[in-house]
Order: C-alpha cells, then structure tokens, then sequence
C-alpha cells in the first residue's frame, strides 16, 4: 500500500492538472479551490509517507532487461520530497492571486500542477533510469510555462531553456549508460555501485564520462557556462520563476548530481582525483561569476536569477567536496536556498504585480509604501547574505565547515570564493533595500502614493517564508540533525 | 557567562563579562549618552527624527551585545548586525553623497566581516571553543602541521576586523562615512564603532590565537607594517584636507591605528597604551565631532578656511575643542598623553628589530602632523588677524544642550590625565593574564 | 502449420501479380485492392513472424524444386518475418494518411499507376527482405528503384522530376556498384545463393588468399549500399526526393525503402561474408566515421533549412548516420540497436512526413516556418503528433528513439577504441536534433493572431486523425515495451549465423 503510494503521489497532481481544461468552472473561485485542495491534499499525502517511509521499492514498470521504472524513498527523496510539498500549496495560493493579471490561467495551472508530480518523480527515483526519465519530462512540462507570455521574448527564452536542457540530458545520458554498463545495479544507494572489477585500468574515462554527465546534469542547476537559460526564463510568470527556476527544476538538477555523485560513481572513487577538482573549479567560478552579473543586472528577475545561479553552485560546492559533511551542507543550503530564494522572487512578483515596476531604479521609496514586501525582502536579503540569524549563515556554515574539514586545499579557495560571493551578494540585494527605504532627498512621493502590499493570498506565503527564514536561522537544530543522518545514510 | 540560545549544538549564541567588556561598554555609554544628549539640539534641523533614533538606538543596542559577546560567533553575529544598524545612519541625510557613502560603508564593512567569518570557519575546526579565553583557543594538537593555514587564518581575520577599524588598505569608507552622516551619528562612529573592528581584533589575537601563537610570526610583522602606515599615511591626509569633518574623519584613520599598533606590539605596556587609547581617543574625537556638528548646526560652514574667528563667535566650544585637540597631539595633562606615552614605551619594549624605534618615530611624526592639522583652527578661530571684520561679530554659542555633553567629554579627557593610575593599574592586571 | 513456410514466396508474388492487375483497374478501385492487398501482405508477414518465432529456427523455401547450388532460394528467419510485418504495417499507415494529399497532388489518370508502383515497391522490399540469393536480390534492387523513381516522380512538377533524375543516377550508381561486388563475388567463389559463398569466403579468409580481391568486394557492395541508402556523404539526392515528392512516398521512400537497402547490408554482412570476416575489415571503420559524420551534418544541414519537409529529410540523414555508426562498430549489440533503429526511425519518420503534412495544409500549403506559426492550434492531431515525432527523435524517453539511443550508447560502450567518439557524437547530434525539432514544435505551437487560414476539427479528418494515432501508439508501444522487440531482433540475429 505504501508502496504504490509513491507512485499515487505523482500521478495524482498530473491527473489533476490534465483534467483542469475539461472541467467546467463556473467561477474562477471554483477553480483555486479545486486546485489547491488537490494540491495540498498531494502534500499531506507526501507527509503522511515521509513519516511511513516505505521499506521497499516499488517497481512500476520495466524498461528493458534490467532497466527499471522503480520508485523508493530514500533519505535524500525525503528532503527533496518534503521540501517540494511543502513549498507547492503555498506557491499555488501566490500564484492563484498573481495569475489574475494573465491570460490563459488554465493552461498555466495545467502545467504547474503538472510539474509538482514530476518533480516529485525526480524525488522518490529509485534509480538512475527512473531519475533520468522525469528529470526528461520535467523540460517538457515546464516549457509551456516558460512560454506562458508568448511573446516573442518568452518563445526565444523558452527555446533555449529546451535547447539547453535537453543537451544536457544527452550528456548526462552518457552517464546512465556507464552507469548501466559498469555498475552492479543502477539503483541508488549511498556510497555508489560502480563495480570497480569491470572498470579495470580504465579509471580516466569513467572520471572523464563523470564530469561530462556532472556538465549535463549541471545545465539545469544553471553551472557556467552553461547558465544562460536561467535569467531568461524569468520571463515566465512570477510564480513559475520562483517555484521553478528557483527551487524545482534547478534544485533537481542539484540533486541529480548529488545522486550522480553520491549515489552512482561513489565518492570513495572520485574524492582526491582530477575530475573533483575540475568541477571544483567549474563550480567556484560558477559561484562569483552568477554573484558578478547579478550586481550588473538592473532588472529585479534577473538580478535574482543571477543570484540563483550563483547560490546552486554553493549546493553543487557541497556536492563536490564529497565528504559526508559536505553532502550535509549541500543539503542544508537545498533546503534554505529554496525558502528564501522563492521568498525574495515571491517579493519581486508582489512588487511587479502592485506596481508594474521591473527594475532596481524604479523602486525608490516604495518601501514606505509597501512596508510589509519590502521588509520581507530585505529578510530575504540577509538571509541570502549570510547573516547570522538568518538560514543563510547556517547553510554556509555547513558548507564551509565542510569545506574546512576536508582538508582540500581547493576547498579552502572555494571558501572564499563563498565569501566574496557573500558579499557580491550582499551589494545585489542590499542597494534594492537601500533603495526603496532610503530613497534620495529629492524623490518626490507623490508618484507613487497609490502603490499598496498586496492582499493576503500574496501575504500569507510571503510571511510564512520569511518566518521560516528566521526559524532556520535561529533554530535549525533538528533539521540539520536530520540532514546530516540522511547524509551519513542512516536514511 | 550567559547562554541566550544555541544557534546550532556547537554555536552557542553566549555572555560574558571580562575586563575589555567592561572598558568598551563603558565608553560606549558614556558616548552614546553625550552624542544623544547632544543629538537633541542637532536634530532639529534634520527631517526623519524618528528613524534616527531607532538606529541610534539599536546601534546601540548591538554595541552592547558586542561588548559583552562571550564568544566569536556571537562577537561575529553582532558586529554583522553593527554594520546593518549604523548604515542608516551613514544613509540618513538621503544626498546622494550619503546615498554612495552608506554604500560604501556597508560594502567594505561586510568585506570585513566575511574576511572575519572565512578565519571563523578554520577556528571552530582548530579551536578547541569558540568561546574567548585567555590565551587563546587553539588546539595544538590538532593546529600541528597546520600552523601555516592557521597564520593565515589570523592574518586574514585581523585584516577582516581591521576593516571598520579604518586600517590601510580598507580605510576609505571611513572619510566618505563620516562627514556625511549627521554629527551625533560621526561621534559615534568615530568614536566607538571603529573601536568595533579594534575590539574584534583583541579578541582574535589575545583571546582566540592567543598572543603566543602569533608572536614573531610573519602576521605581527605584516600587522605592525600595515598600522604604521596607517598611522602616517592618515596624518598625511588629514593635514592636507580642507574640509573640517573630513579632517577629523582622516584623524580618526591615523588615531585608531596608534591602538592597533599597540596591539600589533604584544607587549605588556604597548597593549597598555592600546586600551587606554580606546578610552582616550573615544572621548576626544566624540568631542571633536561633536564640536563639528555644532559649528555646522549655528553657522553651517564646513571648510577649514572658513572658520577664520569662530573662536570669538563660541569661545566655550573652541576652549573645548582645543584641549582635547591637545589630547589627540599628546601632550600632558590629557589622557592622549598617557595613552601615547605607554604606547612608545611598549613598543621600545618589544625589542621587534627595527620595529622597536621605527614604531615611536613614527609616533611622534604622526603627533607632529596632528598638531599641524588640528591647532590651525584654534589658531585661527582665536586670532583671526588684522583683516577680521569684528563688527559683524555675532555671538552664536550653542545652547547648553550641545554644549554640555563637549564639557563633559573634554573634562573626562583631561581628568583622565591627571588621575590615570587607578585605571591603568586595572587594565595593566587585565592585560597580564592576555601577554 | 507448415504451409506457412510458403508464406513468404506467396507474399512477394502476389504483390508483383496485384500490381499487373491494378494496372488495368479503375482508381478507387485500384485503390481499394491496394489497401487489401497490404491488409493481407500484413497477414502473411505476421504469420511468418509467428511461424519462424514458435520453431525457433529459420526455414529455406526452395522455389521451383531446384537445389542449391543452382535454384532460387528464399530463408525466412524471425528478423526477416519482423521487418517484412513492420514494413507493411508502415506501409499501411503512410498509404492511409497521406490518401487526401495523393488527390490533390497527383492527376486523376495516373492515380492507379501510383498503385501499382506501390505494389511493385512492396514485393521489391519484401523479396530484399526475404531473399537468399544475390542475384535475386539485385534484381529486385533494381525494380525497387524503378518504383521508388516512379514513386517521386509522380507528383509532376519541375522539382520532382529534377528530384526524381537525380535519384535515378545515384541509385543506378549505387546498383552498379552493387552489382560489380556481387560480380567479383561471384568470380571468386562461383556461387550466388548466400550460404554457399559464405562457406567459400570463410575458405578463402582461412587461407589468406585474395585480400585485396575481397576487400574491393565489400567495399563495393558497401558503397553501393549506402549510396542507395543516403549515407552522408552521398544523401544530395534525398532532401529534394523526400522533400518534394507526394507525402506517402516520401514516407514510404524514407522510412522503407532506404531501409531495406541497409537490410540487405546486414544481410550480406551476416550471410554472405560472414560477421568477422566483415568486422576486420577497414570498411567498418569507415562507415563508423561516415556514419559519425552524417549524425552531425545531416543535423546540421537540417537547423539550416527553412521548409519543415526538407528539414524532416535532412533529418533523415542523420538517422542513417545513426544505423551506420551502430553497423560500423562491430559489435553485436551495435547490430542490434541499428536494427531496432531501422524500425524505431521508420515509424517515427513516417510519422513525422504524415503529421508534416496536416500542418502545412492548415497553413495554406504553405512550408515555410513563417506560416506554420500556430498551426498545432488549427490542427491539433497533427501538432500533438508532430510533437511526439519530435520528442521521439530528440530521444526522449517514453518514446523509441530513446531505446535506439540507449540501445546504441550501450553498444558503443562495449566497443573501447569507438566508444568516446560515438558518445560524443550521439550527445551532440541529439542536442541539434532538439534544436531543430524543439524549433518547429515551439513555432508550431506559438499563437498568432489575425491567420488567414481555418482550423479543422476531427470532422474533418476522421481517418487521418486515426492513422495519427495508431502511429503514435506504434511509436509508444516501440519505446514502452522495447524488450521484446530487442528480444526478437537477437533472436533474428542469431539465426542468421
């Protein structure tokens, strides 16, 4: 029973979101409450497995020979799984009140929902060839959101978004094939399955096929050069932007190469070799060079695209230090980057959808007249920062930490480059604060007088995540505790 | 020691009390009270009271739990949170000039933290706590074979703290900072919140490393060249600066670093001097500030040149400010003489070769310069020359709420000459357990 | 049961014979014995299947009593009754879904010709599929190309019969070749039925004689091939054929004929030279390269073009490229994916002409990019359809042409020296497959406002709408429930040695 369960868990949203243009919706109301009672029926129903964990896989179907579609809820499913949940009603309530102002709502909401059983999809993987799969589908159906504008703007963003993920599927297919080919079993289990009898003296290529499929997967977590796609997407919905292309999709390609690293190749094979310090070095300057553009980038979507990107590569640093610890704090910094990443974008969305304004220079002095976004914002912004306090300091924390406990020389340059990204970090979202509540002596408030925070259904999310960005910051304890048995897998 | 909460199982966010807590809070008290004081009157002609305040206060509330941290994280936690509150003091007047000034301020102040907070992560690796103890905190055992990483470590969290200290190379936000802000706001920063970044490094050196661990390394010797240049090269600057805040601003850069030389010395009277000059030039450059923010507040003239006489037009205020002028310079019988006295003595003491001599020559130049840039203004405030106009003399002394509070600072100043041993006998007991 | 046996033989000549009578035979009712016709070719072929799949072994049907060395033969094994099934089921889906187009595009008195070239190229494939004799074999070679000129050639404007001159001379090239091999093969071992002269070649290699004599062969008759067959560098003759040409027969040239050129490949490599004979020879390293090289430049000519039937084409290319690079790495496993390929891009190319075509009709004929702008929105079948074709090509999974690039990704894994190349390659051709396909299914599905041209609804289009579906279905159930094709093909393969 529980077992199936995990497969109820991802079809259940994508039924909902298919049968949504069937379904005919006296009002628009109608609609929210059918969608958000299915959706926060699915995160219940996620929950309710998270505390039943199942013990065994599931298989639902086989591909060929020993190719497997099999789910199964691992430590790491857990976090991904618990944490796309419990963002997703939330997001949906956000998005029912900012979708009033776009066209076409049903198509959108058809898709977004879509996506939440896909992403859990990626979560409860059981193996490679399943992760794979979704992680396929995921580009698929998250392209119509991208597009959603259609504008000519949106087309081109969304070609490219496909463009680029679906070539780095093809590299990180390269990877399932070696995987295949050399490992005991393609499921996941922590510590990796390569079958080091079979690979025999041919060491190089594996680590050489590692670091392609690391670049595939690593497309989607937006890894330089490889990032472009990202804050071009963001012409998408606001919504779509922060739930998406903040947390979902660019937090699964995160975690398939924590899988892909973990789970797959084994750390034990690739700690101390040249491929981890090549994608060291890839993700590093991925880390200042997002911060960099994010200060050059006027417009406020971008600008924390830019920032998103740059705070991936933090989970992709704890990813490649490939210890324990540094999966703890890869980990750690999934989870609070998504809170507080989707809480800044859910900001910017507020500040979109009541004023109109898309960029940094338009924003002086709103922060007295839409106190409560603006504070939540600059929330937001010291927890991206790092200050302490806040979840960011404990995610870098980890992170360094790991870092330093690593012993890697390299690590310890990537420590700094954390810390000049912090504070990059700190110049990108700070003048947005200092803009909007100190705005120049000559600034005439008049203009702006009608400008208003926006009502409770933007509200409500907004604050839960700031709190929770308080929370982790100040009491992370049991979560951290909990990360770090899922990393030592005792999950 | 207080335990408020526990950020995670091995961050405690913990308060403590100890010798440099108490001598810190104390100054902050007692500046903040004076500024505040003054700030009554100043404030009038500044829009956003309200706002002002609540960071007055706030910075002041964090300076509190800055001085009485019990350990580096939460030392670490309130100085980030120092920087974020005193912005908007730096922000407040909304010129872009301010505008630009705040940013710097924030930008190069975070640049220190995070320096701060990259030797933070190797220490809680090497240290046995992060809580500051005598003697530093590092394990040997686990340090041995790492001691080039762990130097490194400590040069690059004094450099961090040193940022708001206002040291060579990072020293810049400090003239753009201060002028700008309103006059109480200057004081305070001039006065107690560089003395953040001094705090900081206090603890680093002699509480987390411990003296013993960086003596006669390469980061003393870098430490010391740093603050000696810093000494000369902000005399040199504020000798050349025509604008009278700017000057003070320089002065503050020049000043601060005397005490980080003598923390740089790690010698028994060099850190001495050190401390004592915490207190000393907290007082002093509060009232200079202060003395700046009422000449602006009744005149509005900014520019050295153009004070030509003020000395008739608020005698009190020129009286005031010329004694702790001579208290910066050193001479008897303030507390800068003092101050700079143990400060000359230390570093003889040190018997560092080259240092020992090099570090009072550098001293006394500085002391030279000071009186260059700071004796001017008395010179010419009271003896404006032959072509002043005393007709159109007007007396514009301040009322008593700005007045006071300089009194009282440049009597502390000067009483803090006259009767300085109990003090220092108390903070030489301290310093002992430190060296 | 045994009667089955004779299945094959009847399949081919009832073809040829159904093609003599739809000669004489009115349209539609020429037309209705075609559809018969393949409904019963289906039959036959998928009893063939069964039979060969329940014995387990390959059969020999001798035709006319006379035996080896000296008769005509034909072998049936699992993988000859898959492809000759596969083939007609192809064949009736292209025939059925480009019926209206066949209307509107070829005249009214050549309609039952069109037919009867139909039959014709059916019987031709099914006798390549089924023979065991090379002379046979290059006989029928050559009435498949007559077919297959006619099939282009039908559609009479200056393009095709440019088209189709063009095709003729390289096919002709390719037969010539084809047949100076089997020639040579002939002088140097006496013999034309398969097994024999795979005895005496083995006989030869023992021995050492005749390197050079036998390394020409196979050249040649690798050449002539993969001329036929469009193996870049010698596709110029396939955009234009496949491009402009009536849909059905670009359906049916692109996804059969050219494939049963590379069946007769691994025919000759497997029956008549024997695998290792084949495997060490340089040949196999040059159409590895050759087939590397069309993956790329077939994409790449295809991102270029600016008409989605030629694009489709170009694709085409690639594909190939595709089935060479998995012949050309010599291994088992590589046989098997280009065999699964030879199917898997059959149905998806056939699907993708035929879902073409509902598109460019809802967009005034036109099939330039501009003005398909928002044609899946007027003809929603044929957008979804062409999406999954996309999707399927792009290689992603659900759909078969992820199992072709699985199953070619794990082939070139076991082959070291050819590995990292062939991975490469494939990464890379499937990143420009997307470009190209993801651009025409983005443009198809970006609204525009103001179009001239009507939507239709499923009233419309009841039989075309059908077809799109049983294709998609046919390209789900390939990519779903691959294994026990792959099975088969194994099977097949094995027989064959």
């Amino acid at each position: 029973m529980r077992e199936i369960m995990m497969f109820i868990v991802i079809l259940l949203p994508v039924v909902t979101g298919i049968v949504i243009p069937f379904l005919p919706f006296k009002k628009r109301k109608h609609m929210e409450i059918f969608l958000e009672s299915f959706v926060i029926l699915n995160s219940l129903l996620v929950f309710w497995l998270l505390m039943n964990r199942p013990a065994e896989p599931f298989t639902l179907a086989k591909f060929t020979g020993d190719l497997t579609i099999t789910f199964k809820l691992d430590g790491m499913g857990m976090v991904f799984s618990g944490l796309v949940s419990a963002l997703w009603p939330l997001a949906t309530l956000y998005a029912f009140e900012y979708m009033t102002k776009e066209e076409h709502e049903k198509i959108f909401f058809t898709f977004y929902t879509m996506t939440f059983g896909v992403t859990l999809g990626i979560a409860l993987a059981g193996n490679m060839l399943t992760m794979y799969f979704f992680y396929e589908l995921l580009t698929l159906v998250t392209v119509p959101l991208v597009m959603h504008t259609l504008t000519r703007e949106a087309i081109l963003a969304s070609r490219k978004y496909l463009y680029y993920s679906l070539g780095g599927a093809a590299f990180a297919f390269i990877g399932l094939i070696f995987i295949v080919i050399y490992g005991n079993t393609t499921d996941f289990i922590l510590g990796g399955v390569l079958n080091l009898d079979k690979i025999g003296g041919r060491t190089d290529v594996l680590l050489l096929i590692y670091v392609m499929a690391f670049m595939g997967f690593g497309v989607k977590a937006a890894i330089c050069p490889f990032n472009s796609w990202l804050p071009d997407a963001g012409v998408a919905p606001t919504p779509v932007t922060a739930l998406l292309h903040a947390v979902a999709v660019v937090k699964a390609g995160a975690f398939a190469i924590l899988r892909l690293t973990y789970y797959s190749f084994g750390t034990e094979f690739l700690k101390g070799t040249w491929a981890q310090n090549v994608v060291m070095v890839i993700v590093m300057f991925t880390i200042v060079y997002g911060c960099s553009r994010a200060v050059k980038e006027t417009h406020i979507k971008r600008r924390l695209a830019y920032s998103t990107i740059s705070n991936l590569s933090y989970i992709l640093f704890g990813a490649v230090i490939m210890t324990p610890l540094g999966m703890m704090g890869a980990l750690t910094h999934m989870v609070f980057h998504a809170v507080m990443k989707i809480c800044s974008f859910f900001c910017a969305g507020a500040i979109m959808h009541q004023t109109d304004k898309h960029y940094v220079h338009e924003l002086d002095g709103l922060g007295y007249q839409m106190p409560g976004v603006f504070a939540i914002f600059t929330i937001s912004a010291f927890g991206l920062m790092g200050v302490p306090g806040f979840a960011g300091f404990i995610s870098k924390w980890n992170l360094a930490g790991a870092a330093v406990e690593s012993g890697n020389p390299l690590a310890y340059a990537g420590i700094v480059c954390l810390l000049i990204s912090a504070l990059l970090t700190a110049i990108y979202m700070l003048t947005i604060v200092v803009r909007a509540f100190f705005p120049e002596k000559s600034f005439d408030n008049s203009k702006i007088k009608e400008y208003r925070d926006p009502n409770w259904k933007m509200m409500v999310p907004l604050s839960i995540f700031a709190i929770l960005i308080l929370i982790f910051g100040l009491y992370s304890g049991p979560i951290v505790d909990f990360l770090t048995d899922v990393a030592n897998g005792l999950y | 020691m207080y335990l408020l909460f526990n950020l995670t199982e091995n961050l405690p966010i913990l308060f403590k009390v100890d010798a440099m807590s108490i001598i810190f809070a104390a100054v902050t008290i007692i500046i903040f009270l004076g500024s505040g004081i003054f700030s009554l009157e100043y404030m009038k002609h500044e829009q956003k009271k309200k706002r002002f305040y609540v960071f007055y206060l706030l910075a002041f509330l964090v300076l509190m739990g800055l001085c009485f941290a019990g350990n580096l994280i939460t030392f670490y936690l309130f100085f980030e949170m120092l920087t974020l509150a005193s912005t908007p003091l730096v922000l407040h007047s909304g010129s872009r000039e301010a505008n630009m000034a705040g940013l710097k301020y924030l930008f190069y102040s975070l640049c220190g933290a995070y320096m701060a907070l990259f030797g933070l992560y190797f220490v809680s690796k090497y240290g046995n706590t992060l809580t500051f103890s005598e003697g530093g905190v590092i394990n040997q055992e686990l340090a041995a074979g790492h001691t080039g990483l762990l130097l490194v470590a400590a040069f690059v969290m004094i450099l961090g703290f040193s940022v708001k200290a206002g040291m060579f190379p990072m020293h810049a936000w400090l003239s753009a900072a201060h002028p700008v802000a309103p006059a109480p706001a200057s004081a305070v920063l001039s006065a107690v919140i560089v003395k953040a970044g001094v705090l900081g490094i206090i603890r680093v050196i002699y509480y987390i490393f411990g003296a013993a661990f960086l003596k006669g390394t390469w980061v003393q010797t870098a430490f010391m060249v740093l603050t000696l240049i810093t000494i000369f090269m902000g005399s040199m600057l504020a000798y050349r600066e025509p604008v009278l805040k700017k000057r003070l601003a320089y002065s503050t850069v020049s000043q601060v670093s005397y005490i980080l030389f003598g923390l740089s010395a790690m010698d028994m009277n060099s850190v001495t001097g050190g401390v004592l000059h915490v207190i000393a030039h907290g007082f002093i450059k509060a009232a200079l500030f202060l003395c700046a923010g009422a000449i602006i507040y009744m005149t509005g003239k900014t520019k050295v040149e153009e004070l030509k006489g003020i000395g008739k037009e608020m005698p009190l205020l020129m009286w005031c400010y010329t004694i702790v002028s001579l208290g910066l310079i050193g001479i008897p019988p303030t507390g800068g003489f003092i101050s700079k006295w143990y400060l000359a003595m230390g570093s003889l003491e040190t018997g560092i070769p080259g240092f020992s001599w090099i570090g009072p020559v550098v001293l006394l130049v500085s002391a030279l310069l000071t009186a260059g840039y700071l004796l001017p203004i008395t010179i010419q405030g009271f003896f404006p020359g032959a072509d002043y106009d005393y007709k159109a003399l007007k007396k514009k002394e301040p009322s008593a709420l700005m007045t006071v509070p300089v009194l009282i600072l440049t009597v502390l100043t000067v009483f803090m000459g006259l009767f300085p041993g109990q003090l220092i006998s108390w903070i030489q007991q301290a310093v002992t357990k430190l060296i | 049961m045994d009667f089955i046996r004779n299945f094959p033989a009847i399949a081919i000549l009832l073809c040829l014979f159904a093609g003599i009578i739809t000669s004489g035979l009115k349209q539609k009712a020429a037309r209705i014995l075609n559809t018969v016709l393949i409904c019963i070719e289906l039959v036959l072929n998928g009893c063939t299947l069964f039979y060969t799949v329940i014995t387990g072994e390959a059969f020999v049907y001798v035709m006319g009593k006379f035996p080896a060395p000296w008769g005509n033969e034909i072998r049936a094994g699992v993988l000859e009754g898959m492809m000759g099934f596969f083939f007609c089921v192809i064949m009736l889906l292209s025939m059925l879904g480009g019926k209206k187009k066949l209307f509107d595009e070829v005249e009214e008195s050549k309609m039952s010709l069109y037919y009867v070239l139909t039959d014709l190229l059916l019987s031709s494939l099914l006798a390549l599929v089924y023979t065991n004799d090379l002379f046979t074999a290059y006989v029928f070679v050559e009435i498949n190309t007559i077919a297959a000129c006619g099939l282009i050639m039908i559609r009479q404007n200056g393009r095709t019969i440019e088209a189709a001159v063009r095709y003729m001379i390289m096919s002709l090239l390719g037969s010539g070749m084809l047949l100076l091999g089997i020639c040579m093969l002939y002088d140097l071992t006496g013999h034309l039925l398969m097994s024999n002269i795979k005895e005496s070649v083995q006989l030869i290699v023992a021995q050492g004689s005749y390197r050079v004599p036998i390394l020409v062969t196979i050249a040649l008759m690798c050449v002539g091939l993969a001329i036929k067959s469009a193996l870049f560098p010698f596709h110029a003759w396939l955009p234009d054929a496949y491009g402009y040409s009536t849909v059905s027969s670009a359906a049916m040239l692109s996804s059969l004929v050219s494939k049963g050129y590379i069946f007769l490949l691994l025919k000759i490599i497997y029956r008549v030279l024997g695998f290792d004979v084949f495997k060490n020879s340089h040949i196999i390293d040059v159409l590895f390269v050759f087939g590397l090289m069309g993956m790329i430049f077939g994409s790449l000519n295809a991102i270029a073009e600016n008409d989605v039937r030629r694009m489709i084409a170009f694709s085409s290319v690639a594909q190939i490229g595709y089935i060479y690079m998995g012949i050309g790495m010599g291994t088992k496993a590589g046989m098997v994916a280009s065999a699964f390929h030879i199917l898997s891009h059959a149905a998806t190319k056939s699907l993708l002409f035929i879902a073409a075509i509902g598109l460019t009709d809802v967009s005034g004929g036109s099939r330039k990019f501009i003005e398909l702008t928002g044609a899946a929105y007027r003809n929603k079948w044929a957008g979804v359809t062409f999406t999954v074709g996309s999707l399927s090509m792009v290689g992603v999974p659900m759909f078969s042409g992820f199992i072709s690039k699985l199953l070619f990704a794990q082939a070139a894994v076991q082959n070291h020296a050819k590995m990292l190349p062939a991975l490469i390659v494939l990464a890379i051709s499937t990143i420009l497959n997307a470009i190209y396909f993801m651009k025409t299914v983005i443009r198809i599905y970006t609204p525009v406002e103001n179009t001239p041209y009507e939507k239709i609804t499923f009233k419309d289009m009841k039989l075309y709408a059908v077809i799109l579906v049983c294709f998609i279905v046919l390209n789900v159930l390939l990519g779903i429930s691959s294994q026990p094709v792959v099975d088969l093909i194994e099977q097949g393969l094995s027989m064959f040695a």
